[in-house]
């Protein structure tokens, strides 16, 4: 299942895996994905990934899996957990041209640029 | 293994009716260069351009950074996989232009591409401020996607970089150093008494401009895996990451890397460097569990005692890097990382996205979110408009008198994770 | 140049005014050094002079902070010193929150540079490293010696302004602030040193202190809560009315263990908070508030729970030091299980 906020990631994978598409920011796909996390479904991709920093990219793609496990993994927790803490240390320096403030082309990159990250994942 | 590098020492940088090296001057024939990089249909324009030390220049958005060598003798070429065929390198003499690079330069997307001051403030923090470069500035075919635009830009410079390099092939080199990797028999046999020491080599495997090549295989998809120090010095390592141009390793730093060098300078005295793993650092979590636990086998595999653990980029790689050094130092093994950190502006935020107690040797190469203070440079090579949409740089980060007010994330090689510079903090 | 002026803050014990009985005194200032303020003048030399010795009781800073430092600055401000200590603490708890505290109002609010000395284990610390230059001391007064040797040179250079290098050279505890510099030799190059001497088993200094994690793995879950015999433990504060073992309001040194038996109801005619941390409005109100007893009783009733443990534990959280808390869980463990007890809920503030 993917978790994202990313319309591109939509687009290119609504028919071949489950698609929760946050209408909201980064901070709230991974926050969604924690919830996921906390009722049981595994992490699968790094919450984190790619080297554009969470006040950069408003954009955010998470896979966790489709089926719920026998009990919450907890490396998944800390993970996802972890990850929502770096978010909130990062966002307290909030640039106004960055993020939810990019202009459309650089939004256009930051949608191509996840959505190579998400790729490489589920190319597995 | 045993390579030679012949040092030919560049202090000066010209254009030149052809293209050659006199007198530790390097001379570029810009129309020879030219046409040869127009001969990938899908460059539409190519400018040159010449950046040397202590000049008033700034040259932004920075891709990459190559060192320009040749092979002279042994098997295989510069670059292989994409220069050259596949062959093994690392053996025979390669030559080596020593002062001179190649720096790649254009949009791709709008943000997370480096600034390289020659001058000023910003040139103490970027090792590349003492280089004699060539600056390559390259323009897509209109409606060319980024993908094709960073691999169009990425083979430029390797061309480049080659094409310089073969000036050097038939010259005397001023110095010639010799490294050379034993068999682990051999080595055990030659330093009983040494301990035993590795090199993990993390790199950046992510995706569109975070991705790096092995033999042009992409590191996504490669196992940890042996590699010969010396192979890195041919080229066989090479860059396609431009994401954080502080902490990403330019193919400059893989054919440098600082860490094979100083085990190098150490080996059969204090210790006996095995050799050297490379592994990936991949976005699949799964991966990195494999990752991780083969690493650690091979550490354990070859004996070592203790093991240099460096990564590249944020995040992410912070998981693979505890991974790998919790991983390892359960097997018994002694672990020292090399990383950087972003501890806010104020520098009082969790510096790392991870962390284990088992980290307790940990070397530093700066808090990337430092503010610093550049001054106006007379010329600008590349477009400076780039800098507020540059990580670090924020909208008004570009002053009207050119000055710049940014983190120092902005700067190419600012807080490398390999330990290239001397940069720490505490 | 000018002779630097200093000014010392003291509690009333070094201040050489009374012990725990004197606790209780407001603030108040005298002229020139006294007690270690002699130790500090003479390692000061002619370097500076310590013109005035502000002391305060442990007690009454804690429990009238606001009061006391808008006193103490106000003292302060008139000596116009270029330089404030305080303590050194050691490890008293109260008085080393009250050092912190002064030293960080004298930066802040007078902007003139301070520094104190503590015990690493001192709740102070934790609270005020990463704002106050703090000297790590031993953890009583038989360091003075030594401390006011670490203070001194560290003190002098605030004084006068000088820049600081890391916390390392200078002496203070690392402030958790991230400062780059330059090193002579590039990170590789102290990569393998550093491995060499790891390996060799000889001491290194990493350049990143992993934080400390304390990870405590929980127990497995509570089968079956039917069974199970509960035990209450608090380091809310809530003790019998009067608190006859005098735990502190802050910075405990002990923890209480009462007796439930025939109690199914706390009320504000046998019991009460000893906690100054919070308003204690409430809970001397309605103890239960915090040590659930009324609910768990009926638990006891309904056959949610198997019993209720006998005795309570409690103690007082407030400023009180990690190593404190480690021991009083300890032996209050060996008393719960002596006791056969099988599930604990702990409620803190």
């Amino acid at each position: 299942m993917i978790i994202t906020n990313n319309p591109l990631v939509r687009s290119t994978y609504e028919n071949a895996h489950v698609i929760l598409f946050v209408e909201g920011n980064y901070r709230e796909v991974l926050v969604k994905a924690r919830d996921l996390v906390h009722g049981r479904h595994q992490l699968i991709t790094h919450p984190l990934m790619g080297s554009l920093k969470p006040n950069e990219t408003p954009y955010r793609s998470v896979v966790v899996s489709d089926a719920v496990l026998d009990k919450t993994d907890a490396d998944s927790v800390l993970i996802i957990e972890e990850a929502i803490l770096v978010f909130d240390r990062f966002i307290k320096t909030a640039r106004t041209d960055r993020g939810e403030g990019s202009t459309e082309k650089m939004k256009e990159d930051f949608r191509e640029i996840d959505l190579s990250l998400l790729s490489s994942a589920l190319s597995e | 293994m045993k390579l030679e590098l012949g040092y030919i020492p560049i202090r000066d940088i010209q254009f030149g009716p052809k293209s050659k090296v006199d007198n530790n001057t390097l001379y570029v024939n810009k129309k020879e260069l030219s046409a040869l990089l127009l001969e990938d249909e899908g460059i539409a324009s190519v400018e040159l351009d010449l950046a040397r030390p202590g000049e008033s220049v700034r040259i932004t958005p920075v891709k990459d950074v190559i060192e320009p060598r040749v092979k002279v003798s042994g098997t295989g070429g510069i670059f292989p996989g994409w220069c050259a065929k596949v062959r093994t390198v690392g053996t025979g003499r390669t030559h080596v232009l020593k002062g001179a690079a190649v720096i790649t330069t254009g949009k791709v997307v709008g943000f997370q591409e480096g600034i390289i001051d020659m001058s000023g403030e910003g040139a103490k923090y970027t090792p590349f401020s003492k280089l004699n470069s060539l600056v390559l500035i390259i323009q897509p075919k209109e409606g060319m996607l980024q993908h094709a635009y960073e691999k169009a830009l990425r083979l430029a410079g390797l061309k480049t970089a080659e094409y310089l390099g073969k000036l050097a092939e038939h010259l005397e080199p001023e110095e010639v150093r010799t490294f050379e990797t034993l068999s682990v028999t051999d080595g055990i046999k030659m330093y009983p008494e040494l301990p035993r020491v590795g090199y993990v080599l993390m790199l950046q495997s992510q995706g569109l401009l975070h991705d790096t090549y092995v033999y042009g295989v992409d590191a996504k998809q490669t196992l940890p895996t042996l590699i010969g120090p010396t192979e890195l010095m041919d080229g066989a390592i090479v860059s396609g990451n431009c994401v954080s141009a502080c902490d990403k390793n330019t193919t400059y730093h893989h054919l440098n890397n600082p860490v094979v060098e100083d085990l190098f300078s150490e080996h059969g005295k204090t210790l006996n460097f095995v050799g050297l793993m490379i592994t990936n650092e991949n976005v699949y979590l799964a991966d990195k569990e494999r990752s991780s636990d083969r690493t650690a086998e091979l550490c354990a595999y070859l004996g070592l005692d203790g093991v240099i653990i460096s990564q590249e980029g944020f995040g992410n790689p912070d998981t693979d890097l505890i991974m790998n050094c919790k991983k390892i130092e359960a097997k018994g093994i002694k672990t020292v990382i090399i990383t950087d950190e972003y501890a806010g502006q104020d520098g009082a935020s969790q510096s790392l996205a991870d962390a284990d107690a088992a980290a307790d040797a940990v070397v530093t190469g700066g808090n990337a979110n430092m503010v610093i203070h550049l001054p106006a440079m007379d010329r600008v090579i590349g477009s400076i408009d780039q800098v507020d949409h540059i990580a670090g740089g924020w909208s008004g980060s570009l002053k009207e008198d050119g000055t710049i007010t940014a983190e120092l994330q902005v700067i190419t090689g600012a807080t490398n994770e390999l330990g290239y510079n001397t940069l720490s903090a505490r | 140049m000018n002779q630097i002026k200093v000014v010392h803050y003291l509690n009333q014990f070094f201040a050489q005014i009374g012990g725990e009985e004197k606790a209780n005194i407001p603030p108040e200032i005298k002229e020139g050094p006294i007690g270690p303020g002699m130790a500090f003048q003479a390692a000061l030399g002619d370097n500076a002079k310590m013109v005035a010795t502000i002391y305060c009781g442990d007690s009454y800073f804690n429990e009238n902070t606001e009061a006391s430092i808008e006193a103490i600055l106000m003292m302060i401000r008139e000596q116009k010193p270029d330089l404030v200590i305080c303590g050194p603490a050691f490890n008293a708890g109260r008085y080393g929150v009250a050092c912190g505290t002064v030293a960080s109002a004298v930066k802040e609010k007078l902007g003139i540079p301070a520094v104190t000395g503590m015990y690493t284990e001192n709740p102070g610390v934790d609270l005020f490293k990463s704002s106050v230059y703090i000297v790590p001391t031993k953890d009583s007064a038989i360091g003075m010696r030594d401390a006011v040797a670490a203070m001194v040179p560290l003190a002098l250079k605030l004084a006068r302004g000088e820049a600081l290098g890391p916390a390392s050279e200078e002496g203070y505890m690392p402030m958790g602030i991230r400062k780059n510099f330059f090193e002579g030799k590039r990170g590789s190059r102290r990569a393998v040193d550093m491995l060499l001497k790891k390996l060799a088993g000889e001491p290194f200094e990493t350049e990143f202190p992993m934080p400390d994690f304390d990870r405590v793995p929980p127990n497995a879950a509570v089968t079956d809560m039917r069974k199970a015999k509960v035990a209450l433990v608090t380091s809310g504060g809530i003790v019998p009315k009067g608190n006859p073992d005098r735990i502190e309001s802050s910075s405990a040194s002990k923890y209480g263990k009462y007796d439930l038996e025939g109690v199914s109801d706390l009320t504000d005619v046998n019991y009460e908070t000893a906690h100054g941390g919070y308003d204690p409005t409430y809970a001397n109100d309605d103890a239960d508030r915090v040590l659930p007893v009324d609910m768990l009783r009926e638990f006891e009733k309904d056959g949610k729970i198997g019993s209720l443990s006998r005795y309570f534990y409690s103690t007082v959280g407030n400023g009180t030091a990690v190593a404190s808390a480690k021991k009083f869980a300890q032996e209050i463990s060996k008393d719960l299980v002596a006791d056969g007890i099988t599930a604990v809920i702990l409620t803190s503030t």
